[in-house]
């Protein structure tokens, strides 16, 4: 668990993307558990009453689910992991399109620099 | 009470290598003097019997014996008395500044304990009072040995007079002082040594809390006190003010040792437990 | 909470604090920040009744200082406070002897922690591990309040780090921390309350996430706009 956080914007929703990132790779699993607020302080060195609130968040919004005296777990509400990748993609694109439309590129043109660039940042990470 | 007695034991500990190497130099320094003097004494009556050709009663006819009160009145054996009452002197100042001064600023942790501060104030006079009568009573234990070690190194005839401790403590001025014979006596200087402990810790405070300000405090209540409980004797030396018997001149001093004390204590109180600074 | 109310301090004629105020909360990391000058020290040791006051007051969950507080809240000075003669050993037991709520537990899983060494001398400990003893004698007593002057300050980056890892964990569990520091990196994301001081009044007082959720701004942005515009 490595996130890098910035010092503009809250701590606690940083967290709570890092989590959706981790939810849309796949890297974090349905129904899996995650650490405790206290383990999650820890290592990514931020105030356990900020990990508390990021966690709240989560509940709010359905990612994770605790039962009492149990470790908080993923939902297993596929509907809701479903939702996080969407939002995260759509979100991402927004921005993207935001930033594109001034140059006006024609969208066959820029479709094809997508390509070759999105492959190009796989082939370097080595995906 | 139990943190009291927890601090006095450990400002004892804090102190106990440089007490108990009084100590040693007290009984190395009287016992060498007792061994040096004594035998010294006795070559030299040896020598000058040899000398001027005199028999042991005509040596002592012409120029005396010894008796303790020579071993008593050297260096040798006043020394090292002399030092551990400087050395304590000196402790009871350091007793203090040594928790302020340097990187380890202990004060810090001695004054967030969760005891009353008085404590503090309190296991430091006791140490100090502890380490005075510590000396003492190591003092009155090796008098008798050092006495029996003189006699058994002089000849019994060279021997002016046998002494017992309490006629040893009479003879020797300085030794009285620190010991003195009769109970009473004891009391008295004592009770006067404590109460400038008190006074001097109260002193002290006043200069830990209000510092520059407070060593012109600290000195003024220091002279102040010990004007009032000499007062007394200026009045006497007063030829208007009638004389006073004894026992009303002691009530007085009684009176006027405890109000000082009493004083010394709760303004030190107050000193420490709203004042002082670190 | 700690609640300190116009506290006003003069050293002679010159007022360190005038009128400063603010709260702590229980468990919270507040964190007093000023660029210059004595007064956060002076602030904590008031807090402590270290140094007398010259007006307002100070109340720690209503109370004022007094002896038996001091197994409630506990200050943690920039200089190691046990004498250098001693082991850590021994400087553990001085506090056992004298505080009811003393953790030993939690000493010793601290002395793991830092690896330290209890039969080592205080005299002999290196800076940054002279300021985790110091740490440690702190955190082992099981009080509601932890006040530190600078923890971070004049210590080697790899202490630095080993102390900051303590304010996330468990160690630090649900008490509240008032910490001083002139520098703020290594911290930024740990502080939940920042407290800003200048020439001895508060500038100002905010939360740092609230600050990052409502106007997108880090600590160290409202700290250039504090004292610089």
């Amino acid at each position: 668990m490595n996130a890098t956080f910035n010092n503009r914007d809250p701590v606690y929703l940083q967290v709570v993307r890092y989590f959706k990132e981790q939810i849309a790779n796949g890297n974090l699993m349905v129904g899996q558990e995650i650490p405790s607020r206290r383990e999650l302080a820890a290592t990514m060195k931020i105030n356990p009453n900020t990990a508390q609130k990021a966690y709240k968040e989560m509940e709010e919004q359905g990612l994770i689910t605790t039962e009492r005296n149990f470790p908080s777990k993923i939902t297993r509400n596929e509907n809701i992991l479903q939702s996080v990748r969407e939002e995260l993609i759509s979100a991402a694109v927004d921005s993207f399109v935001q930033s594109i439309r001034p140059i006006n590129v024609p969208i066959d043109e820029l479709l094809r620099i997508v390509q070759e660039k999105y492959s190009q940042e796989s082939s370097k990470e080595g995906l | 009470m139990k943190s009291y007695i927890k601090l006095v034991n450990f400002e004892i500990n804090r102190f106990i290598k440089i007490y108990v190497s009084l100590l040693v130099i007290t009984l190395l320094s009287q016992f060498i003097g007792v061994i040096v003097t004594s035998s010294s004494f006795m070559n030299r009556a040896h020598e000058v019997m040899f000398e001027q050709n005199l028999s042991e009663s005509g040596y002592l006819h012409k120029f005396g014996g010894i008796d303790f009160t020579d071993i008593s009145s050297t260096l040798w054996f006043i020394g090292p008395i002399a030092l551990c009452i400087v050395a304590l002197i000196f402790y009871s100042f350091m007793i203090w500044y040594r928790d302020w001064f340097g990187k380890n600023t202990f004060a810090y942790r001695l004054l967030m304990l969760p005891t009353a501060r008085i404590s503090l104030y309190f296991s430091k006079a006791s140490a100090i009072l502890l380490f005075t009568f510590g000396l003492l009573a190591f003092q009155i234990l090796i008098l008798p040995l050092e006495n029996t070690l003189f006699e058994s190194l002089i000849l019994e005839n060279f021997l002016k007079t046998r002494m017992d401790v309490s006629v040893i403590l009479q003879s020797n001025g300085i030794l009285g002082i620190v010991i003195p014979p009769y109970f009473s006596d004891f009391l008295i200087s004592y009770g006067i040594g404590m109460m400038f402990v008190f006074v001097l810790f109260t002193s002290i405070l006043f200069e830990r809390s209000f510092r520059l300000k407070g060593i012109v405090l600290g000195i003024l209540y220091f002279i102040a006190a010990v004007l009032l409980f000499l007062s007394p004797l200026f009045a006497m030396a007063n030829e208007t003010v009638p004389d006073l018997y004894p026992e009303e001149i002691f009530a007085l001093f009684l009176v006027l040792g405890i109000l000082i004390t009493g004083a010394s204590i709760a303004i030190g109180n107050w000193l420490i437990s709203k004042r002082v600074l670190v | 909470m700690i609640e300190v109310n116009q506290l006003t301090k003069k050293f002679g004629r010159k007022k360190v604090l005038d009128g400063v105020t603010f709260t702590a909360n229980k468990g919270e990391i507040t964190c007093l920040i000023g660029i210059n000058g004595v007064g956060k020290t002076t602030t904590l040791k008031a807090i402590m009744g270290l140094t007398p006051i010259n007006k307002g007051s100070i109340l720690i969950d209503g109370q004022k200082i007094n002896k038996s507080m001091y197994e409630k809240v506990t200050f943690i000075p920039d200089a190691i406070t046990m004498l250098p003669q001693m082991t850590i050993k021994q400087a553990m037991q001085f506090m056992r002897d004298f505080y009811k709520n003393w953790n030993q537990e939690r000493a010793t899983e601290l002395l793991t922690f830092f690896k330290l060494d209890e039969k080592t001398r205080i005299s002999e400990l290196s800076k940054g591990n002279t300021a985790k003893i110091n740490l440690l004698m702190g955190l082992a007593i099981d009080v509601d309040y932890i006040l530190m002057d600078e923890p971070f300050s004049g210590i080697d980056i790899f202490s630095r780090e080993q102390i900051a890892e303590v304010f996330t964990s468990h160690l630090i569990e649900d008490r509240g921390v008032i910490i001083t520091t002139h520098e703020i990196n290594d911290i930024e994301h740990l502080i939940d309350k920042v407290i800003l001081l200048d020439n001895g009044i508060v500038l100002k007082e905010f939360n740092t996430e609230q600050m990052r959720q409502e106007e997108g701004k880090s600590v160290i942005d409202v700290m250039r706009e504090v004292y610089q515009g």
